[in-house]
C-alpha cells in the first residue's frame, strides 16, 4: 500500500488486489523518521484511476456489447500483471487519531512521508489495546472481520445516553438484549418498556430451560400483574399522567389537585372515593364531565387497582434488582396507546421518586420504538434532568426520525445497523460523536446483524462487529403468514 | 507441398486456426528474455513520451494519374472468411545503454457475423546499441531460414521499434496467407516494397501464398501523402454515390522501391471519407472488384474503414494501464529499478518546456 493524497482529516491510499483492505479495516500509517504513526479507517474502497482502463475496457466490447472471442498468446505472462494494475483500489480513509510516544491523540494536522511510510494493517484487539478499551467489566460485543473479538467495557455504558437504530430485521433487539443481559449479569437494574413483547422470556434458553438471567427478569404486564394503588401514587404522578397522557385542561387539573388532597388528608385515597368526589364536587358542570370521563379512562385502563396486595410488584423489583442487579421489562405489547402513555408516565415518575429518594443507585432505561409512548417534552427531559438522577438511556429504533435531533446530538454512544435510506442516514448523522462520511459510507453496506459501533464505548475507534448470538428464548420475530412446514 | 489447411471445428464457426509455424515466436520469447536479463544491472527510467506506432504510408510515387471516374461497387453477401492483421510498438523506457521496447501484433477473423482475435505478445525487448544487431539479424534469420547478411542495413536504435514490429506483422501476414482460404485478407498500411523494413521478396511470397490459397490481400492505408495534380489523393472524390473505387494509374516509384498493389482511392461508406487501397497487382481486375464488394457485404464498415482492421489496430495497440504494468513487469521480474531522471526541457524552460513546444 502507498500513501496517495491527503485533504483535511481525509487520506487516500494505493492498494493493489493481493492487500486485501476492505471498509471498516484499520490501518498504521507510519513514518519512521517523524516518530509518528497515523490510525486511520477505510471507509470507502474505490477503483484507481489508473490510466487507459477505459481504452481497455472498450476495446474488449465491439461488436455491439457483445464481448469478442480470441485468444491470447501471452509468453511472457504480463496479462497478470495488467489486472492487478487494473484492479487497483484506491482506499478513501478517516484519520482517527495519531500514536505518538505510545499515546494516542486525535490530531491529523501532520504530512506522513509519502514515500517513506509503511503502511499495514492494524487489528482490533491492537486498536483497543492502543486505545486502552480494557475494561474490567467487558462485555463481548461480537465477532470483527479479522475474527477478533470486540469487548466493550460496561462502565462506559454507565451515565451515557445510547441510541441502537438500523433498518427492520437488522438485529437492533437482539443488540439490546445482550446489552441488557450484560448488565443485568453485573448487577445492573434495567427497566425495559418492552413493545412488543420479546423481551419477556429472556430468562430462558433457546431450547425452553431456564438460564442464568432466569431469577433476575421481571415480566411486568399492565393491568395483569402490574397495577397500582391510587394511594401509592404521588400527585404529580397523577397530574402528570392525566395532563399529559389523558390531556386534561389546566381548570381541569386544579381542580383534581383540590380533590385529590382532599381524600389523601382524609386517608380515603381510593377509586370509589374518587369517583364519589368528582362525581359531588361542587365546581362548573364541564370540569366535572372532564374529571369523570379522565376517570373512567383510568379505571378502564385496568392499571389502577385499590388491591395493595396486587400493587407491589414494581416496587418488589426493583428491590430485588437492586440488591443482585435485574431486567424489569414492562410489557407493553397488548396495551392501547392511551394506556400505554399512562403505564410510562407512571413508571418514569417513579423511577424518578426512587432515585431522588437513593431507593436506587441508577437504572439503565431501555426505551423501544419510545416515539411511541414517550410525549414530547420527556425527550429532553429524559437525556438531561432524568440523567442527573441516574436514569441512563437506551433509545432502540427503526425511524431515526422519530428521536429529535437533540437526542442524537447528546449520544454518547451509537450502535449502528445498516440503513440504505440517504435520509436515515443523514440524521443519525448529526450526533456529535459520528463523522457523517464514516456513517454513509459504512453503515449503507453493512451486512444483517452487523453493527457499527461509535462513541465512548469504541474511544471513537468506529468498529464494524458481527453481533454475537445469544442463548436466549427470542420473540421478536415477526408473525409470517406463508410460514415453512417442517 | 501441398499446403493443408488447418480448419477445425469449434462450436459455433470454422475459423482459420492460428499459426501452424511457430518458429519466430519461440524466437521473439527467446530474444526478448536474454534482452532483459542484460538489464538486470541498469536502472531504468520511464519514459513518458511513449509513442504507438503508426504505419503511414511514405512512399512517393515520381508518376501517377488519378481516374475520376468512379468504379460503383455493389455489396456481396456470399459468405467470406476476412481476416485482418496489424502490429503495434512503443517504447516503455530507457536504461543506461539502451531502450526497452513492446512489440505486440493481432489477427481478427469476421465470419458468420462473428469476430474471433488471436494476440501474439507483448514481447518486451531491451535493446542496445551492442545487442541490437544481434536480435534483429537473429529474427530475421529465423523469418528467412537463411543467414542475414545486410549488416549495413540493421537498423538504427531508435528505429528498432518499428523495425521489430515490422517483422513480427510480415509474419504474421505470411502465417494468415498460408492458413486461410478463398478469404479477404486485410493488411494496414500499403503493398509497396523494396523499402528497408519491406523486402520485395518478402512481400511477393506473401502475396503468391495468398494466391495461391485463393485469397486476395487488400491493403487499407490510414492516411498517404499520395497526391495527384498536388491534392491529396483521397481529397479528389466525385459527387458519386459510395461505395466506389477510384483507379490510378501510370504509377511509378523512385528505384528500388517497387509497388507489388495497383492503387485506388475506395469510398466504401456514405461518409465522406477514403482511404487509399493497394491490391494485388496480380490478381485479375474482375476479381479485384469481387473481392471489395465481399468486404462490403461480410464486415462492417464504419467510415469506410473494415471493422476486423479496426480490431486488429485496436486489439495491439497498447493502452497506458499496460505501459504500467509491462513496467511492474520488468521491475518485479527482472528487479530492474525505475528512476527518475531530470527533464532538460522542464529544467531549463520551465512551464515553456512541454512536449509540443517549438
Amino acid at each position: 500500500m502507498k500513501l496517495y493524497k491527503k485533504e483535511g482529516n481525509i487520506i487516500q491510499i494505493l492498494s493493489f488486489p493481493t492487500e486485501n483492505a476492505e471498509k471498516g479495516d484499520y490501518l498504521m500509517v507510519e513514518d519512521a523518521d517523524a516518530a509518528k504513526t497515523l490510525i486511520v479507517q477505510v471507509i470507502d474502497v474505490q477503483f484507481a484511476a489508473v490510466p487507459g482502463v477505459l481504452e481497455e475496457l472498450l476495446r474488449t466490447l465491439p461488436d455491439g456489447g457483445e464481448q469478442i472471442q480470441g485468444e491470447d498468446i501471452d509468453p511472457l505472462e504480463i496479462a497478470p500483471h495488467i489486472t492487478y494494475i487494473q484492479d487497483a483500489s484506491l482506499l478513501v480513509c478517516k484519520i482517527r487519531a495519531t500514536l505518538e510516544n505510545g499515546l494516542l491523540n486525535p490530531s491529523s494536522s501532520w504530512l506522513p512521508s509519502r514515500s517513506q511510510s509503511l503502511i499495514k494493517k492494524v487489528s482490533v484487539p491492537a486498536l483497543m489495546k492502543l486505545a486502552k478499551v480494557d475494561g474490567k467489566l467487558p462485555i463481548i460485543l461480537g465477532g470483527t472481520k479479522d475474527s477478533s473479538l470486540l469487548t466493550i467495557d460496561a462502565t462506559d455504558l454507565d451515565g451515557t445516553l445510547n441510541i441502537i437504530t438500523g433498518k427492520k430485521g437488522c438485529g437492533k433487539s437482539h443488540l439490546s438484549k445482550l446489552l441488557m443481559a450484560s448488565l443485568v449479569g453485573y448487577k445492573a437494574t434495567v427497566v425495559i418498556f418492552d413493545l412488543n413483547g420479546e423481551y419477556g422470556s429472556i430468562g430462558m434458553t433457546n431450547d425452553g430451560k431456564r438460564n442464568m438471567y432466569y431469577d433476575k427478569i421481571y415480566a411486568l404486564t399492565p393491568s395483569q400483574n402490574f397495577k397500582v394503588a391510587l394511594n401509592q401514587l404521588h400527585l404529580n404522578v397523577v397530574l402528570g399522567i392525566l395532563v399529559n397522557a389523558l390531556h386534561l385542561p389546566g381548570t381541569s387539573a386544579r381542580e383534581f389537585k383540590h380533590i385529590w388532597k382532599q381524600l389523601k388528608d382524609q386517608g380515603k385515597l381510593t377509586l370509589a372515593e374518587l369517583h364519589d368526589a368528582i362525581r359531588n364536587c361542587n365546581c362548573n358542570q364541564h370540569v366535572r364531565d372532564a374529571l369523570a370521563s379522565r376517570y373512567f379512562s383510568l379505571m378502564n385502563s385496568g392499571f389502577f387497582t385499590d388491591n395493595l396486595a396486587e400493587s407491589t410488584l414494581l416496587e418488589d423489583s426493583l428491590l430485588k434488582a437492586k440488591e443482585s442487579g435485574g431486567a424489569i421489562i414492562i410489557n407493553l405489547k397488548n396495551t392501547g396507546n392511551i394506556d400505554r402513555q399512562i403505564v410510562v408516565e407512571y413508571v418514569l415518575g417513579k423511577l424518578v421518586d426512587s432515585l431522588q429518594g437513593w431507593k436506587l443507585k441508577a437504572v439503565f432505561l431501555f426505551a423501544e420504538e419510545a416515539h411511541l409512548y414517550l410525549r414530547e417534552t420527556y425527550w429532553d427531559d429524559i437525556v438531561t434532568r432524568m440523567r442527573h438522577f441516574g436514569i441512563f438511556t437506551t433509545f432502540i429504533t427503526n425511524q431515526p426520525d422519530t428521536i429529535q435531533e437533540t437526542i442524537y446530538r447528546q449520544a454518547d454512544n451509537i450502535f449502528l445497523f445498516n440503513f440504505t435510506n440517504e435520509h436515515d442516514l443523514d440524521i443519525v448523522s448529526k450526533a456529535a460523536r459520528v463523522d457523517a462520511e464514516t456513517v454513509r459510507s459504512i453503515a449503507r453496506d453493512l451486512p444483517p446483524h452487523h453493527c457499527l459501533t461509535l462513541g465512548r464505548v469504541v474511544r471513537d475507534f468506529p468498529m464494524v462487529t458481527r453481533v454475537r448470538t445469544l442463548d436466549l428464548k427470542t420473540m421478536g420475530e415477526t408473525r409470517l403468514f406463508f410460514t415453512v412446514q417442517n | 507441398m501441398i499446403e493443408q489447411y488447418t480448419i477445425t471445428t469449434t462450436p459455433k464457426y470454422n475459423f482459420p486456426q492460428s499459426t501452424p509455424n511457430t518458429t519466430l515466436p519461440q524466437r521473439f520469447i527467446e530474444l526478448s528474455i536474454n534482452s532483459l536479463r542484460q538489464v538486470r544491472t541498469n536502472a531504468f527510467q520511464y519514459n513518458p513520451q511513449t509513442m504507438q506506432q503508426e504505419s503511414t504510408t511514405t512512399d512517393y510515387p515520381i508518376q501517377m494519374q488519378l481516374k475520376r471516374q468512379p468504379i460503383p461497387l455493389s455489396p456481396k453477401h456470399q459468405e467470406t472468411t476476412v481476416s485482418g492483421v496489424d502490429t503495434s510498438t512503443i517504447k516503455i523506457g530507457e536504461t543506461t545503454t539502451g531502450i526497452i521496447v513492446a512489440i505486440r501484433g493481432a489477427t481478427v477473423h469476421r465470419q458468420n457475423h462473428n469476430y474471433r482475435y488471436t494476440r501474439l505478445g507483448p514481447f518486451i525487448f531491451h535493446i542496445t546499441e551492442e545487442n541490437k544487431n544481434a536480435v534483429y539479424n537473429s529474427l530475421e534469420r529465423t523469418y528467412f531460414n537463411t543467414p542475414y547478411n545486410t549488416h549495413q542495413s540493421t537498423p538504427p536504435l531508435m528505429q528498432m521499434p518499428t523495425r521489430l514490429a515490422s517483422l513480427l506483422e510480415h509474419w504474421l501476414q505470411g502465417n494468415l496467407t498460408k492458413t486461410t482460404c478463398s478469404g479477404i485478407i486485410l493488411f494496414d498500411g500499403s503493398l509497396t516494397s523494396g523499402t528497408i523494413d519491406t523486402p520485395t521478396s518478402r512481400m511477393r511470397e506473401i502475396l503468391s501464398a495468398a494466391r495461391r490459397n485463393n485469397n486476395v490481400v487488400l491493403a487499407f492505408s490510414k492516411a498517404t501523402s499520395m497526391r495527384s495534380n498536388g491534392y491529396l489523393i483521397t481529397d479528389l472524390l466525385p459527387e458519386g454515390e459510395a461505395p466506389y473505387l477510384l483507379e490510378t494509374l501510370g504509377l511509378r516509384f523512385k528505384a528500388p522501391t517497387i509497388p507489388l498493389g495497383d492503387v485506388y482511392v475506395a469510398r466504401l461508406h456514405k461518409a465522406n471519407m477514403a482511404f487509399r487501397l493497394d491490391i494485388d497487382c496480380e490478381v485479375p481486375v474482375q476479381s479485384r472488384m469481387e473481392a471489395v464488394e465481399k468486404l462490403l457485404g461480410n464486415d462492417v464498415m464504419q467510415q469506410g474503414y473494415p471493422e476486423t482492421l479496426r480490431l486488429a489496430h485496436i486489439l495491439c495497440t497498447f493502452t497506458a494501464n499496460e505501459v504500467l504494468a509491462m513496467q511492474h513487469f520488468i521491475t518485479r521480474r527482472h528487479g530492474i529499478q525505475i528512476v527518475n531522471r531530470p527533464d532538460m526541457h522542464r529544467l531549463l524552460f520551465g512551464p515553456f518546456g512541454r512536449e509540443g513546444y517549438a
